[in-house]
């Protein structure tokens, strides 16, 4: 191509991207653009107006030094503490009250006692409420059941015959529970599931009986929580019609109260909360008002997750669908074609005012969230990050995001092209874009996302025992070098648009049926 | 058209006669270049078919549309506009080519310097008032803004809207609508105009100003190529008409040899007889001399009949009916082509 046809094809592009950017900027579908680009500038901004309201509303209540806040030991009494740092800039306190399990100190077992003697031949253990746990299938544990006459010493029911619930396995069948033991773990316990749960003893004749003994889950070494919570005992003479002599409603919960008491301190930058349980100080809180470095954490967090991710994302499908696709439902793309125009320079054109209107949005949002950011902090503090590459940080987070837009504009340009709908590519995209990370590194060179992680110049914040999976999907494995990064988002994007032209140049004017 | 071209304009006529010579130029009939005093080259179809999906657009067209005044004459859905979307390249060909002036349609660039096209789409950019509608326009052809929005205001002083050049487009009515599209296909002084039912919504002063202003172009040399779908409206300024009717060209040239030709033209009928006596129908119908064709279907019972004068093939069969012979039924295998016969006979009387 000569250059003079290059220039005024260039002129020509530009003149087109001039025309475009008005639209862009200024049309009322580019406020949702705007409000995505803007809300983490907002986000930041409002943590820092609070910050700062929150400092002088502290600083006017009263300071104390920094070295009294962290001479404050656990274990330390209340009236000790507020001696020592004066009064707190804040206090509340009160009764808390839990309810817990009544500890009975049986081990599990309980003795139940009729007077006088019944004469009996069958005893039945019914269990009502078989554990504290509030299992949804109830369970029965019993490891022994005894029967004592009015001689109190030979258990009446040792080996005699069991029946009772369907055991839980063959092992634990109700002869388990008139065995005499209760040492043999769990095999040595009758284990029934579901209603009705019940235990029968055939005492082999009608005698009288005036004491029982039933040793729950504890007794054999399993959780109290284990042990049965409410049961009643029955005898028969003849195995049919049943009374009941005992009834225990088992042990049950208590309210434990105590007292509370939350001090806050505050030294100028920092706050601390120490907490009084019953008088002592159990633990304590001291954190910075206004945390820099965990500000820069958060700001590096978002601008990975939120910002790459989802703003950017739908910003140019928003801005770089409608620049063909929208002309078409609008029915206004004929006043393109039939403009003197080749139409790769209509494409250029249009993909310029695209990119310029979306990477001075989404870079000037990046920027302005990195002044949101921060203003409210100590310029000491700040002078030092600014000198130890700061500069660098919010060059690189302005220069992602207009490279961001670069790379989806130009894949949603192409999309605008080949398909009506967007919704079904952009989800794939998105998709495609979010799972790159766990895909084989060659693929991973396929995915606009990658090279913009490689360029951020703050690793997004990550817990420590996040699983593997979570942080391939956060962040590239092997990322990129800057130069590779560029170059490689470059090449893409440049593939993606010789992709677009071919589409365009044999894009037709299709409104609807015309003949 | 006293307006001194651009020099991109001048550049892209040195280009045209250029690719004139690399050989995309006119076909040896029109025997001229683009240069020089002769006869410009034509608008040129040579077997064009466009389908939209299954559904057939327009089929084997050829044409050579000379300069002058060529009206595009069909029903409603004949496909007038598919050819004038063809020969601005807003569509494309599915077979055949297509040579505006030597100037493929693929080649927006240099084509629509040289043409204007006033489409049938009524929508404008929300944001554009008529004055800065065509401004923006002419702004793609490389003028400066002064020398664009000159050219701007002079189109809208041909189409008589320069009251309403600051008020948006989409506030105008369908008639100022109309004038607004064709003020911008002729702001850039094109020597091909192309105008989709120019003549629609408009009051008869300017339709009449509008009328001579075609004719004022066609003097100068210029194609000027209108669609109508009302053959009174534009057979009294037309040099050329081209009849067009389900995709097809039915007939083409001045409107005096269009008439002709549509008098000489064959009419198909298709004729179905009872008592398996076709061929007996076909002996008597194949005497008569206005019948050029007969094609027998193989059950004996229809046929397929073309003649040139329908009249004599209706007498003929009222005459074969009265000797005994039984007719069942006589259908014209082509009502649509055969209503715009009758249309233009009676446009004649």
């Amino acid at each position: 191509m000569n250059p003079r046809a290059f220039g005024s094809r260039a002129r020509q592009a530009w003149t087109i991207a001039k025309i475009e950017l008005r639209r862009t900027f200024f049309a009322k579908r580019s406020l949702w653009v705007f409000a995505l680009a803007l809300l983490p500038a907002v986000i930041f901004f409002g943590h820092g107006l609070d910050a700062t309201w929150r400092v002088e509303r502290l600083a006017r209540r009263g300071q104390t030094t920094a070295a009294l806040i962290d001479s404050v030991q656990v274990g330390e009494r209340l009236e000790d503490v507020r001696t020592r740092l004066g009064e707190p800039t804040g206090e509340y306190g009160g009764v808390r009250t839990r309810r817990v399990r009544q500890r009975t100190g049986n081990a599990g077992t309980t003795t139940h006692v009729i007077e006088p003697p019944v004469d009996a031949r069958f005893v039945r253990l019914n269990l009502t409420r078989p554990s504290y746990r509030g299992e949804p299938v109830p369970v029965a544990r019993i490891y022994e059941f005894e029967v004592y006459g009015p001689d109190g010493r030979v258990n009446l029911a040792l080996h005699r015959p069991a029946t009772g619930s369907p055991p839980c396995s063959p092992e634990q069948g109700p002869e388990k529970a008139v065995n005499g033991s209760v040492g043999g773990g769990q095999a040595d316990k009758w284990c029934a599931q579901g209603w009705p749960l019940f235990l029968q003893v055939d005492l082999g004749t009608v005698r009288p009986v005036t004491r029982f003994v039933v040793k729950h889950a504890s007794a054999g070494g399993e959780n109290e929580d284990s042990d049965t919570r409410e049961f009643n005992i029955q005898l028969s003479g003849e195995g049919k019609s049943f009374t009941t002599v005992a009834s225990s409603s088992g042990v049950g919960f208590v309210e434990e109260r105590s007292d509370y008491r939350e001090l806050g301190y505050f030294d100028g930058r920092r706050e601390a909360g120490f907490h009084f349980v019953d008088g002592k100080l159990q633990n304590k809180i001291i954190r910075r008002v206004l945390d820099f470095e965990e500000d820069r954490l958060i700001f590096a967090g978002i601008f990975q997750y939120f910002y790459l991710r989802l703003a950017i994302f739908f910003g140019c499908l928003g801005i770089f669908m409608y620049l063909f696709r929208g002309e078409m439902s609008n029915r206004t793309l004929h006043f393109w074609f039939l403009a003197p125009a080749r139409r790769e320079v209509l494409l250029v054109g249009k993909y310029a005012a695209g990119l310029i209107a979306s990477a001075a949005i989404f870079g000037g949002g990046a920027l302005l969230a990195v002044a949101a950011m921060t203003w409210p902090h100590d310029p000491v503090e700040l002078q030092a990050y600014w000198n130890a590459g700061g500069v660098g940080h919010v060059f690189w987070y302005g220069a992602t995001a207009a490279l961001g837009c670069l790379g989806y504009g130009s894949v949603f340009l192409a999309v605008g092209l080949y398909v009506r709908n967007p919704i079904i590519p952009a989800a794939v995209l998105l998709a495609w874009e979010g799972a790159s990370g766990i895909f084989p590194h060659v693929l991973q060179k396929m995915s606009i996302l990658y090279y913009l992680q490689s360029l951020c110049p703050v690793p997004a914040p990550m817990e420590d025992d996040a699983p593997t999976l979570i942080r391939l999907l956060a962040a590239p494995a092997a990322p990129a070098s800057r130069p590779g990064a560029i170059l490689g988002l470059l090449i893409l994007t440049a593939f993606v648009l010789c992709i677009a032209s071919l589409a365009v140049r044999r894009m037709e004017v299709s409104y609807g049926a015309e003949t | 058209m006293s307006t001194q071209p651009p020099a991109a304009t001048r550049a892209s006529a040195a280009k045209r006669a250029a690719g004139a010579e690399r050989g995309h130029g006119a076909p040896a009939s029109d025997g001229v270049g683009g240069s020089g005093g002769a006869k410009p080259p034509g608008v040129i179809f040579e077997e064009v078919s466009k389908f939209y999906g299954e559904v057939l657009g327009v089929n084997r067209v050829t044409l050579n549309i000379p300069p002058g005044i060529t009206s595009l004459v069909g029903p409603n859905g004949s496909g007038k506009t598919t050819l004038m979307n063809l020969m601005s390249g807003l569509i494309f060909p599915d077979h055949g080519r297509i040579l505006m002036r030597g100037i493929s349609p693929r080649d927006p660039e240099t084509l629509m310097r040289i043409t204007g096209y006033a489409t049938q789409y009524d929508t404008a950019p929300r944001w554009a008032t008529g004055f800065t509608f065509i401004t923006t326009g002419l702004l793609l052809f490389g003028y400066g803004r002064r020398e664009a929005e000159e050219k701007a205001w002079k189109a809208l002083e041909r189409v008589g809207l320069t009251d309403a050049a600051t008020r948006k487009v989409a506030a105008y009515s369908k008639g100022m609508r109309q004038r607004v599209r064709l003020a911008q296909a002729i702001a850039h002084d094109p020597d091909i105009l192309v105008l989709d039912e120019p003549l629609n919504g408009l009051d008869p002063l300017v339709r009449a100003e509008t009328i001579d202003m075609f004719r004022a172009w066609a003097a100068e040399g210029k194609h000027v190529i209108i669609s109508s779908h009302v053959l009174q409206e534009v057979d009294v300024v037309s040099d050329q008409v081209v009849l067009i009717a389900n995709g097809m060209i039915v007939a083409e040239g001045k409107i005096r040899k269009v008439r002709d030709e549509i008098e000489e033209h064959p009419s198909q009928y298709i004729v179905r007889c009872r008592d398996r006596n076709a061929s007996g129908v076909a002996a008597l119908l194949f005497a008569e001399d206005h019948i050029t064709e007969i094609k027998l279907n193989d059950d004996r019972l229809g046929m397929l009949v073309m003649t040139r004068d329908r009249e004599q093939f209706a007498r003929a069969l009222g005459r074969i009916a009265l000797d005994g012979h039984r007719i069942e039924s006589v259908v014209p295998a082509d009502e649509n082509v055969d209503a715009l016969y009758e249309y233009l006979i009676g446009g004649e009387s």
